[in-house]
């Protein structure tokens, strides 16, 4: 259950942020393709199960401080984007519980509520308003965002017509201006060319702030090791490791390389 | 500064506290309207051609629907085709909110898995569409009208709130039918038929005049019946609806509407994990 209240709450640096307790998430897929009418009823006297449950989260516990840059990372299907989406609200945990102290924003994937018939003017109002920005923030930012984007004109072109490299392009720069409480970013910071990448990095180092806390997923181990003063490692759902970024780093690399010779051991 | 707490805790089916989620919907008004109109623009409803389109697919569907009672029938007359008109019109504000609404949840499944919204927000976006559609067939309604001389009078007024029952209606099938869908993939696949059924089982192709008791009995259990009904005496034939008929419709357009919202608002927070 959601329950909102009116909370005096000034944040001071190394107050609480996000607090995470034995979190537990599991997905519900069907067996079949597609849950369908056809396939229950089908499946009613037999009483034959036809969902599976898949875990993506186990006793997941960490506390977020405000003025911290947490950077999460983990194999592909650690987890690390469905912890993201417990904390922004937009799946409900499967067990534990998630306190969050601040607004949220959240960029998961890049240009969410995009559509590409439309120009990229239309998509930076149509991109905003799903990220929660209203009409007037827009307004007032527009330029900023066009101007970051570096679209020229080809903000009034369809997005149909953009390389995903421009798409991607857009897409941040609308997130990027958004200054909320906490910011998750997942995985968006590896796109677009090389400048274009170190001048997301740079945003980002911009929006560290004692009165913000920071999340970062990424797969770029150096970035994260630059950016962040934290970092845990996720594993198949659970939490392996938190603490000193170079720490926790060198600890997932080794891990990783074991792995990896293991497997080519095997190859042999 | 006030900040708000949020607190997520495990999914019980439920209702979410209302104010709030009242608030919320309402904060996000612009994005529904945004997002709308960009569905109806790749849609290509944008263009001069997309709205003369808008214009002529109604006309041209009452144009054959016209031919084929009079193929049928034998004879009609001016009454028969406007009537025929206005009611195919109401039906498709309907049934366009039903198809725009099945698979609003399901085909949403990027923006629900990377953004948090109100998700009812998807399927009242689908009964704004279907009502950007309806708005072009009363202008030609409303010029049939004049053109075949029907009668006007103050009771036409009516046509307002029997509009908005109809309006509510539309919705709350878009929202429940969403809602189902989600949990049974097929729905969608069925849902043509379904609307074809209720095309002919509601007075569209015939007048509910010409319907024998028994089956009005029957048509009792049929939601679109007396709404089409009260619609075609108002807007065709400038009488008052019975009160049978607007309490029919008004009563079946509210429970569609609390029951799929119900089913819905308490079960939206499961959503994104069986998407
Ligand atoms: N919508 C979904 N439905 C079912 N399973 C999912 C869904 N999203 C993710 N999963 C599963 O949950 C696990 C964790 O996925 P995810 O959080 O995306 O990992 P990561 O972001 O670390 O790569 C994976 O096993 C994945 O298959
Ligand atoms: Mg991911």
């Amino acid at each position: 259950m959601i329950s909102l209240s009116d909370f005096k709450h000034e944040h001071s640096p190394h107050s609480i942020a996000v607090s995470v307790k034995d979190l537990g998430l599991t997905y519900t897929t069907s067996i079949d393709k597609k849950p369908t009418l056809k396939a229950r009823l089908k499946s009613l006297g037999r009483g034959k199960k036809h969902t599976r449950i898949v875990n993506a989260l186990s006793d997941v516990n960490i506390d977020v401080h405000y003025g911290a840059v947490l950077g999460v990372i983990g194999s592909n299907g650690a987890g690390k984007s469905s912890l993201m989406r417990v904390i922004s609200g937009i799946v409900p945990p499967t067990q534990g519980r998630v306190e969050v102290y601040g607004s949220v924003s959240t960029l998961l994937a890049l240009g969410v509520g995009f559509n590409p018939a439309m120009t990229g003017r239309d998509n930076v109002y149509l991109g905003g308003l799903a990220a929660g920005m209203s009409r007037e923030e827009i307004d007032k930012n527009f330029d900023a965002i066009a101007d970051f984007s570096e679209l020229g004109d080809a903000i009034d072109a369809p997005m149909r017509t953009y390389s995903s490299g421009m798409y991607a392009r857009l897409a941040f720069s609308v997130a990027a201006v958004v200054e909320p409480d906490i910011l998750i970013i997942d995985e968006a910071l590896s796109t677009g060319d090389a400048k274009f990448k170190e001048k997301s990095l740079n945003r980002i180092k911009e929006l560290r702030s004692s009165d913000r806390a920071l999340i970062l997923v990424s797969h770029a181990l150096a970035t994260i090791e630059d950016v962040c003063n934290e970092v845990i490692w996720l594993n198949k759902g659970t939490l392996m490791a938190r603490g000193n970024p170079s720490e926790v780093i060198a600890q997932y690399r080794t891990f990783v390389n074991a792995r990896k010779s293991a497997s080519s051991d095997e190859d042999v | 500064m006030d900040k708000p707490v949020v607190v997520y805790e495990p999914f019980r089916a439920g209702m979410p506290p209302m104010r709030d989620y009242l608030r919320t919907l309402w904060g996000r008004r612009t994005f529904i309207a945004e997002f709308s109109r960009s569905e109806l623009r790749e849609k290509n409803y944008g263009t001069v051609f997309g709205q003369l389109w808008l214009v002529l697919n109604p006309l041209l569907l009452s144009g054959v629907y016209f031919l084929l009672i009079y193929v049928i029938g034998g004879s009609s007359d001016a009454n028969r085709f406007g009537h025929l008109t206005a009611t195919l019109f109401l039906f498709y504000l309907i049934s366009n909110s039903l198809t725009g609404g099945v698979k609003a949840i399901t085909s949403g499944q990027r923006l629900i898995l990377n953004t948090s919204f109100p998700r009812v927000m998807l399927p009242i976006s689908a009964t704004v569409i279907a009502l950007f559609k309806f708005v072009p067939t009363l202008i030609v309604f409303a010029a049939i009208h004049l053109l075949i001389g029907l009668p006007y009078s103050w009771q036409m007024l009516w046509a307002i709130p029997i509009f908005m029952i109809a309006l509510l209606m539309g919705l709350g099938m878009s929202i429940l039918i969403s809602c189902i869908n989600v949990y049974f993939r097929d729905v969608s696949s069925m849902l043509p038929y379904l609307t074809r059924s209720l095309l002919y089982l509601s007075p569209i192709l015939y007048e509910a005049s010409s319907v024998s008791d028994e089956i009005k009995s029957i048509q009792i259990a049929n939601p679109l019946f007396y709404l089409l009904d009260s619609w075609s005496r108002v807007v065709v034939y400038a009488e008052a609806p019975t009160t049978f008929g607007l309490l029919h419709s008004l009563i079946w357009a509210l429970a569609i509407f609390i029951v799929g919202t119900y089913f819905f608002l308490s079960r939206e927070r499961d959503f994104a994990v069986r998407l």
